[in-house]
């Protein structure tokens, strides 16, 4: 996952060795260069990693390895190891090193999932770990929230309850049912009540369909109906309608910045990974069947 | 002779007629002789390095049994067939025990081969030239018996040894033959004295798990061993036979004279030759150890419906096979499946199994793999058990004694290590997912066959997430006049069994597996108290479920809320014949069931052997409305939440169960407007293109055990993480019953319960 060195290093040197504060103040906004950084860093994270394996005949048992024995052993026993069980302990880490390292040279990784899904992790935490946060801009973000306008817009919302029928969900028992509700009997006097809190209307639209959620809109509130949905008819009664304002992006501006900074943030990590996917040829053999 | 009565005479017997009529109206005051018991917690399927666990035996025991979520009771159950790791070993000095202490330069992923010596491995392709590999059912027999007997002693624990069967026919079963296993008290010491066997440490155990080896041996799939249990190229062993009293054997054409078993051949036919084998493997636990073993699909809707040319999944018939042959032993189905963390939850997945020919034609010529049944769990369950009307209902529709059970499944978390709080694959046994079973153990302690016949009355519920951890369900028939019960009786014998963590001991009454007779017009009075645990589960995520979020409702991912409990019914109508329609009928595949974009078909495309269109929800409960249908009582430990409900006179046999969850009807990807549990298709990370739920909260704490935002290895999609992984799991939880049944005189006979 490494971009050539040489390649890095001309690039950097180039932009700030001419001098040219205009053009160097292009060249810093310019997302190609924070891409090349980013490269710049994951290389030295490579070659950091690289260089342990330079040596592969030499272990380091350091202190984070105790910490971590001690940690393990007291999880399991309540208390500290003693200076034996301590030896024993940095042998099986030393143990486990050995066998880690030989795995790795007879390759038993390959075609793991599980280590495959771990690895990729970690490769995505690294690419994380230097994605440069951008800078704020009132401008930009209030662009940004108007082209969203509709997430950020505080929905028409719906109390309801439905009344649910037994065994008969015809309309004619719908009705009855709604009748009986409105002369007086309780809510579940059959299968029982469900109530339903400021469902912002996406939810009505998703659950029980367009026709319903017009319905309900247009219900006068407290009067049970026997209503059609998507999949049968239901008896139920609006109790309030709230609606919908529109979002004022000054109240919303913490909200905005951090919506903002995170779609940014993803645009730069798959900026970063279609980067290094750039040194690997593709070769599509068709979708399994 | 005639007797003549003196009036005294005759008004003392009308006296004692009231008398006794008023004792029948007092139920409470005559017990049904019950032997005294609790719910336990406990897990049957879960791998260790004996298998392809990650971990020991050793730590797989701690980490179920010691932990913070401990379970009562467990059973450690690998893989059929064979292995090359001594899981005797352990990993490090933490993990050492007298017996099977830790050895410098060994790990439990250390080889048969570099440990023991492969002359030590028996059987076909054993011996010092062999493969180095272990068949299971040596492995059963001379090592992981020992170090769970040993550990089970130790640690004064219930812990069994099982099996996760590799299945003639099909994909796979948790199963156990509990004979000679943990023998106490006056039971006689076998301890194992097999020719050519030697410890492999200085614990001689003084039990054995012979039959379980041998039927791992005689009926595993994976199990293609010829030896009869012996030494490598000897007759010295266990020389075992594997026929069944009253079958073919020999006289079948897969038997193998060599082995003296069942080895259907592979190609056309697979799947019905294995099938054959699995019956008769069943038969065999029924003739041999009729109380001392239990057979339960696992995750059985996973590898797809039944393949005639493969191993694959079950359909509605196999489980009545398997029922009918042995209702003592097969008597019910792991629904839930584990693996709750996985990108596929449960591993349940479209186009996930390779039938070749038998692939799903889409149209033009053009086939794709078959999808696990149902296509995705729903709520983490299979489709045979979370359709209200499938194949469940189908089942207990018959008066069947099938029960659903849930289960760990461990294997590994992902990405993470095993002490990490975090999964993208498996939970740990008891950290998600328990079965909690009536053990009727009279105050001894819990011991394999007391929990063995647990399991086999159904007296069990599952739950995960720790969304309740009590639960009393109970049926009781009222009459008009002097045998009226009032809701407020049964309800108060519903709460002091909850209370007590065991169930009703009383007339007139039954409880989960169990069937209630009445005469033709009772009432039945169904009382339900459910515990809601207080404090946090063991999720290690603070930050608000984000599937509720959807709603506007602000509720911690660790401390999640029952939100409702459903009363389902159903109507019996008895067995169906084998070979009549009615028998056999296979879950619709593919997009005849699921759509693509996560969408369902109805029960009108389910053949009708595999559905009951008489289940339904008769009464949902919740602490909704201006009169909350359940009431909530406090205690230690929680809340009881207790309910009732009053069916009409009954005049036809039937049943009821419940379910229970911590989301309300229509929320977005996960319940329907009916409350019911939506495909996982919209959750799982195996397919990005279909998640739907974000998770927006941003913590600064995304490790350890109090996790406050949305963590990192969750999916992303356009920079969005999205629900996945154990986030999906911990957001969606669930609680199922088993059944009660009502059995009316002169309606249809219940016969799957005595």
């Amino acid at each position: 996952m490494s971009t050539t060195p040489q390649h890095v290093t001309a690039a950097i040197g180039q932009a700030t060795s001419k001098g040219h504060g205009h053009r160097f103040a292009t060249w810093m906004r310019e997302p190609l260069l924070h891409f090349m950084v980013l490269g710049v860093l994951l290389f030295a994270a490579d070659h950091f990693l690289f260089a342990r394996e330079d040596d592969p005949r030499t272990i380091t048992i350091g202190a984070q390895v105790d910490q971590e024995a001690k940690q393990t052993f007291k999880a399991a026993r309540g208390r500290d190891p003693n200076a034996e069980e301590l030896t024993a302990l940095r042998k099986v880490w030393l143990d486990n090193e050995v066998l880690y390292r030989e795995g790795l040279a007879l390759q038993v990784d390959k075609g793991d999932t599980g280590i495959r899904e771990r690895v990729i992790f970690k490769a995505l935490s690294i690419v994380d770990a230097n994605l440069k946060r951008p800078a704020p801009d009132d401008k930009v973000l209030r662009d940004w929230f108007e082209k969203r306008r509709s997430k950020y817009d505080e929905p028409t919302r719906f109390d309801f309850q439905e009344a649910v029928l037994t065994d008969d969900n015809t309309q004619v028992a719908a009705q009855a049912f709604a009748q009986a509700l409105n002369a007086g009997n309780p809510g579940d006097a059959k299968a029982g009540l469900r109530v339903f809190k400021g469902r912002p209307k996406a939810n009505v639209l998703q659950s029980y369909g367009a026709e319903f959620a017009k319905a309900l809109e247009e219900s006068p509130p407290g009067e049970w109906r026997a209503q059609m949905t998507r999949d049968g008819w239901r008896v139920i009664q609006l109790t309030a309608l709230t609606p919908g304002k529109p979002a004022v992006f000054e109240n919303l501006h913490g909200v905005v910045l951090q919506d903002w900074t995170d779609a940014v943030m993803a645009e730069q990590r798959s900026a970063a990974v279609d980067a290094l996917a750039k040194k690997y040829t593709l070769r599509v053999e068709g979708e399994a069947k | 002779m005639k007797t003549k009565f003196r009036q005294r005479q005759v008004s003392v017997a009308i006296a004692a007629l009231f008398g006794s009529a008023a004792l029948l109206a007092a139920p409470q005051i005559l017990a049904a002789g019950k032997v005294a018991g609790k719910y336990v917690a406990g897990d049957f399927h879960n791998h260790t390095t004996c298998s392809d666990g990650s971990i020991s035996i050793q730590k797989l025991v701690n980490k179920s049994m010691d932990s913070a979520w401990g379970l009562d009771w467990f059973v450690q159950a690998g893989h059929g067939g064979n292995g090359n790791r001594n899981c005797s070993l352990v990993e490090d000095e933490s993990l050492a025990t007298a017996e099977y202490p830790y050895v410098s330069g060994k790990t439990p992923n250390t080889t048969w081969a570099d440990s023991i010596g492969k002359d030590k491995l028996k059987g076909l392709s054993g011996g010092a030239s062999g493969t180095g590999n272990m068949w299971r059912w040596q492995s059963l027999q001379e090592v992981q018996y020992q170090v769970m007997e040993y550990l089970s002693e130790l640690k004064n624990q219930p812990l069994i040894l099982g099996l996760e069967s590799v299945v003639a026919g099909h994909e796979h079963t948790s199963m156990s033959i509990i004979t000679g296993q943990m023998p106490y008290g006056s039971q006689t010491a076998v301890p194992l004295n097999v020719p050519g066997y030697t410890p492999l440490g200085t614990y001689v155990a003084a039990g054995n798990a012979t039959a379980l080896a041998q039927w791992s041996y005689c009926f595993d799939r994976g199990d293609t061993d010829t030896s009869r249990g012996n030494i490598t190229g000897t007759a010295t062993g266990n020389n075992w036979n594997c026929s069944v009293t009253g079958s073919a054997n020999a006289s079948n054409a897969s038997w193998n004279t060599t082995a003296q078993k069942l080895m259907p051949a592979s190609g056309t036919g697979t799947g019905d030759r294995g099938h054959y084998k699995t019956v008769e493997a069943v038969k065999w636990m029924t003739e041999n150890h009729p109380n001392g073993s239990y057979y339960v699909p696992a995750h059985l809707e996973r590898a797809g419906p039944f393949n005639p040319d493969g191993n694959n999944g079950f359909n509605i018939e196999h489980l009545r096979n398997l029922n009918n042959a042995a209702p003592t032993v097969a008597f019910g189905m792991e629904t839930q499946p584990g693996h709750g963390a996985s990108a596929n939850r449960g591993e349940y997945q479209p186009k996930r199994n390779n039938f070749g020919t038998g692939n799903f034609d889409i149209g033009g010529g053009t086939k794709v793999n078959v999808d696990s049944a149902g296509g995705t769990t729903y709520g983490g369950t299979g489709v045979y058990g979370s359709v209200v009307g499938g194949v469940w209902d189908a089942l207990l529709g018959e008066g069947r004694n099938f029960w659903f059970f849930a289960s760990s499944d461990w294997h590994n978390r992902g990405a993470f290590g095993p002490d990490d709080r975090r999964s993208t694959q498996d939970f740990l046994p008891g950290e998600y997912q328990r079965n909690y079973t009536m053990v009727r153990n009279n105050g001894d302690k819990l011991r394999p066959q007391t929990i063995v016949d647990g399991l086999r009355t159904g007296n069990n519920f599952a739950a995960s997430g720790q969304l309740i951890d009590r639960m009393a369900f109970i049926a009781c028939a009222s009459y008009p006049g002097i045998g009226k019960r009032t809701d407020a009786a049964v309800e108060a014998l519903a709460l002091t069994a909850a209370t007590n963590n065991t169930d009703i001991d009383v007339s007139g009454c039954a409880t989960m597996g169990e069937k209630l007779v009445v005469r033709p017009g009772a009432e039945i009075v169904v009382s339900i108290v459910v515990r809601d645990p207080s404090g946090a589960n063991f999720s290690p995520y603070t930050f608000p479920n984000p599937s509720l979020k959807q709603i506007d409702v602000d509720q911690p991912l660790n401390m999640p809320v029952l939100h409702h409990v459903d009363l389902i019914r159903g109507m019996v109508s008895g067995y169906k014949t084998p070979g009549t329609a009615g028998y056999s009928g296979e879950w619709p595949r593919n997009t005849n069931w699921l759509a693509t974009d996560g969408t369902t078909a109805s029960l009108a495309v389910v053949p009708a052997a595999a559905k009951n269109t008489t289940a339904g929800v008769i009464k949902t409960f919740s602490g909704e409305g201006a009169t909350p249908s359940w009431t909530p009582v406090s205690v230690a430990g929680g809340t009881m939440l207790k309910m009732t409900y009053r069916i009409p006179a009954v005049s036809a046999s039937q049943y009821v169960r419940i379910r229970g969850t911590n989301l309300p009807a229509s929320v977005p990807y996960e319940t329907d407007a009916s409350g019911n549990p939506l495909s996982d298709l919209y959750t799982n990370a195996g397919d990005t293109t279909k998640l739907r739920i974000p998770c927006t909260t941003t913590g600064t704490v995304l490790t350890g055990d109090a996790i406050d935002g949305c963590p990192a290895h969750m999916a992303v999609v356009s920079g969005q993480k999205m629900v996945s992984y154990d986030v999906a799991a911990w957001a969606d939880l669930w609680f199922y019953s088993n059944p009660i049944y009502i059995q009316v005189n002169g309606s249809t006979t219940v016969a799957g319960v005595k």
